[in-house]
């Protein structure tokens, strides 16, 4: 991506970012709340419309050819908005035919992604009735079912119980060996710091470091990193002392 | 303890209206203004007619008290959730005692427009009924038991029920009872005013047995000790406000129970079903519909129909509304004509006023074909496809009933064609105006008055209304063939069958056409529409 740029109202959210990120490589996209982390990956999968910049993904420009970039791409959002009145197989289905696939393919292929990820008995559940955690898997799901070669994860960890989340460690690890990219945001340092070849930090909108992992935070875990690059508040260390003093 | 509860329900009720917007402040007032004739009225008719009755006046007091009983039991049941100071399980992380909150929540539940009204209501037996002497205490008293039976039972209802109101089900199937409630009372008062005209004395003889019934129930109890007392009958008052009395205890005494089960029982996880799924495509239309992007739309549209609660109302009172006209048709003489049929293309065009907001209840939602890069003609041609099969079923069903009831089955192929044409036209306005001017639906799919916060009220009713003019204005060439074919030529009603649908067919294909011309290269825009509330 080059010059990267969105503003709502007087808000600058993203104030102009350039990223370029190999193929094969796990990437992984930190930073504070409001930093514009969602907005960037927003704009990256053609759901928001940046003022100004590029962005190529496999060679396809994404605001020029929308279509031919999707068909690359497989998105899991941060808001996990989704069609909640079906079940989660129905989902699957719905998911597959919208882009094209052949319905018998989608269904082999969504039997084995609920099988995976733990929500084959969830199945004929509705989505509205799910926890956070499967709506997580379920949303993950949907993002594979094409097998894209470049996958966005805005928070995928979230919510997910030890178990999932180590299946889904796995199954990312696994794609990502076979040359997919996979670009996730996380407030998790110790797992971005464990999973990802590369990593980005941002601030304000802007992207102030990048690079492989190891020489991001040189020699210190990503999470002193991290708060070193941002900017730690000490505020209330002093005026929350009645913390200690118990009430009953 | 009990102040702060009276508090916080003083606190909801000011935020409640400093939050909303001016719709919903509209409809509070209106509320307002709907609780204060059924307050007065019944201040009046408790006030009135006994002493212009007397030998009414028992039966009067029973039925009052035990509507008012089942008032009380009823409507927070059916606002549950859109009421925060219903639930006692928001209370249960705070360290009190049932006791406390007994009496605590009491207090609250006597604060708002309900109660009040009530009392008003209720202020009117006082009058009715007080006489000078000791029986005006057994009066206001009785009055207040009544209140506490009221405000006691309708808390102890709703807590041991509370769990189940929590669950999305409960809360779906509320939804519909409101709109189905609504429509019954409409229906009911009316019939109920018509009945009461023609209601005389002798009916009222008859009706005395029932009067002994009801007077056994505690709210029976309250209203026989109010008259005893009132016509100075103190020992049996005193006696049957005893028994009323101890009606309020025992339902103290489980809403005591129920709380302290409620505030001590951790939430069963929710049941899940580990049947398999049917598939998105129902099966009636499996071999129907194409296995493709407009199928799997059409498939979602007609799944969200059956499972979101505000479709389901907007269907379940179009059907009421179909039903209600064959009623109409059927008792009224001068209707028994043929040419009714053609009322069966209401059907028709209500079922294409939700299209006009077709993607509202994707929502944000609608990301995923965004994402999915998916074709805008097959995503708008799946919607109408599935608006074009609720259509067509309804108005066909419509059709032969009328026909059964009128006998004028020739009708039915004029209906079909005709409603085939309306919806089509209907659709490809649609078409145009969903994607330039959509709007998100509330979030919050349990309450079925929640307005969204986006001040564009006032220009998605402009919208709406000039889509409804252009889609008349289209209908006038149709219009004014049948009219013709009625009234001056009758093979005018055949010619406009082959015309209906090809003139519908053409002007959907317009529509439809300049729909996908903008929705191409603007889907994130029409995403942005639809998800107004995260980008503010």
């Amino acid at each position: 991506m080059r010059g990267l740029r969105k503003s709502f109202g007087a808000k600058v959210a993203v104030g102009g970012i350039d990223l370029d990120i190999p193929h094969g490589c796990f990437f992984g996209l930190v930073g504070p709340n409001g930093a514009g982390k969602t907005t960037t990956l927003g704009m990256v999968t053609g759901l928001l419309r940046p003022d100004a910049g590029l962005v190529l993904i496999d060679g396809v420009e994404v605001w020029r050819d929308p279509v031919a970039a999707k068909r690359r791409i497989g998105v899991l959002p941060e808001d996990l908005r989704l069609f909640d009145r079906l079940s989660g197989a129905e989902l699957l289905t719905y998911n597959g035919l919208l882009r094209g696939m052949p319905a018998a393919v989608v269904e082999a292929r969504a039997s084995e992604l609920l099988e995976v990820l733990g929500l084959a008995d969830a199945a004929g559940t509705l989505v509205v009735d799910y926890s956070h955690g499967m709506r997580k898997k379920i949303a993950l799901a949907a993002a594979l079912l094409h097998a894209p070669r470049v996958l966005f994860l805005d928070e995928p960890f979230e919510a997910i119980d030890p178990v999932s989340a180590r299946t889904i460690r796995g199954l990312l690890e696994r794609y990502t060996a076979g040359g997919a990219t996979v670009i996730f945001s996380s407030h998790v340092m110790e797992l971005v710091q464990r999973l990802c070849d590369r990593v980005g930090i941002m601030h304000l909108g802007r992207l102030i470091a990048e690079g492989p992992t190891d020489q991001v935070r040189a020699g210190r875990s990503l999470e002193d990193a991290f708060v070193e690059l941002v900017g730690a508040s000490h505020a209330g260390d002093e005026e929350l002392g009645w913390l200690g003093t118990w009430s009953a | 303890m009990a102040g702060h509860l009276v508090g916080l329900k003083l606190a909801l009720l000011r935020n409640g209206l400093r939050r909303s917007n001016w719709p919903q402040q509209v409809a509070l007032a209106l509320g307002a203004l709907a609780g204060l004739p059924l307050a007065f009225g019944g201040f009046l008719l408790l006030a009135l007619v006994p002493r212009a009755e007397p030998g009414a006046g028992l039966l009067l007091v029973e039925i009052v008290f035990l509507l008012l009983f089942l008032g009380w039991g009823l409507f927070p049941l059916l606002s549950f959730a859109g009421d925060a100071s219903l639930d006692p399980s928001r209370l249960a992380l705070l360290p009190l005692r049932p006791r406390e909150l007994v009496t605590g929540l009491s207090l609250a539940a006597c604060v708002g427009v309900a109660p009040l009204c009530t009392l008003v209501a209720l202020g009117g037996a006082v009058v009715g009924f007080g006489t000078l002497g000791p029986g005006v205490v057994l009066v206001v008293a009785a009055v207040l038991v009544q209140f506490a039976l009221c405000i006691v039972g309708s808390r102890a209802l709703l807590t041991a029920l509370s769990r189940q109101l929590r669950s999305r089900k409960a809360r779906d199937l509320v939804i519909v009872l409101i709109a189905v409630t609504a429509l019954g009372l409409n229906l009911a008062l009316q019939v109920g005013a018509r009945l009461a005209e023609r209601l005389e004395r002798a009916d009222l003889e008859a009706l005395r047995p029932l009067a002994r019934v009801l007077g056994w129930l505690p709210t029976g109890l309250a209203a026989r000790a109010l008259v005893d007392a009132g016509e100075g009958r103190l020992l049996p008052a005193v006696v049957e406000l005893a028994g009323a009395v101890l009606a309020v205890a025992l339902l103290g005494w489980w809403w005591w129970r129920s709380l302290d089960r409620v505030l001590t029982t951790a939430e069963p996880a929710a049941r899940q079903r580990s049947r398999q799924s049917p598939g998105l495509f129902p099966r009636p239309l499996r071999r129907l519909l194409p296995a493709d992007q407009r199928g799997a739309v059409a498939a979602k549209e007609l799944r969200y129909l059956a499972r979101h609660p505000r479709l389901r109302v907007a269907w379940v009172v179009s059907c009421l509304l179909g039903l209600a006209l064959v009623v109409f048709v059927a008792a009224t003489e001068g209707l028994h004509q043929p040419w009714v049929v053609l009322g069966s293309l209401t059907m028709a065009f209500l079922a294409s006023q939700n299209s006009l907001n077709q993607f509202g209840f994707d929502g944000a939602a609608y990301w995923t074909h965004v994402v999915a890069g998916a074709d805008p003609r097959g995503d708008l041609a799946g919607r109408n496809l599935a608006s074009m099969v609720t259509g067509m079923v309804t108005t066909t069903v419509l059709a032969l009933v009328l026909a059964v009831v009128t006998g004028g089955w020739l009708y039915v192929p004029v209906a079909l064609c005709l409603s085939l044409g309306v919806l089509a036209l209907s659709l490809g306005v649609a078409d145009v105006v969903s994607v330039r001017f959509a709007y998100p639906l509330p979030e919050d799919a349990s309450n079925l008055w929640a307005v969204q916060g986006t001040g564009q009220g006032c220009l998605v009713g402009i919208v709406q209304m000039l889509a409804f003019a252009a889609q008349g204005m289209l209908l006038l060439p149709l219009l004014a063939l049948v009219v013709v074919g009625l009234v001056l030529w009758t093979p005018a009603l055949v010619l406009v069958c082959p015309l209906a649908v090809v003139y519908g067919w053409f002007l959907w294909r317009v529509g439809l056409g300049l729909g996908t011309a903008w929705l191409t290269g603007h889907q994130p825009e029409l995403l942005t529409a639809l998800s107004i509330r995260r980008a503010a």
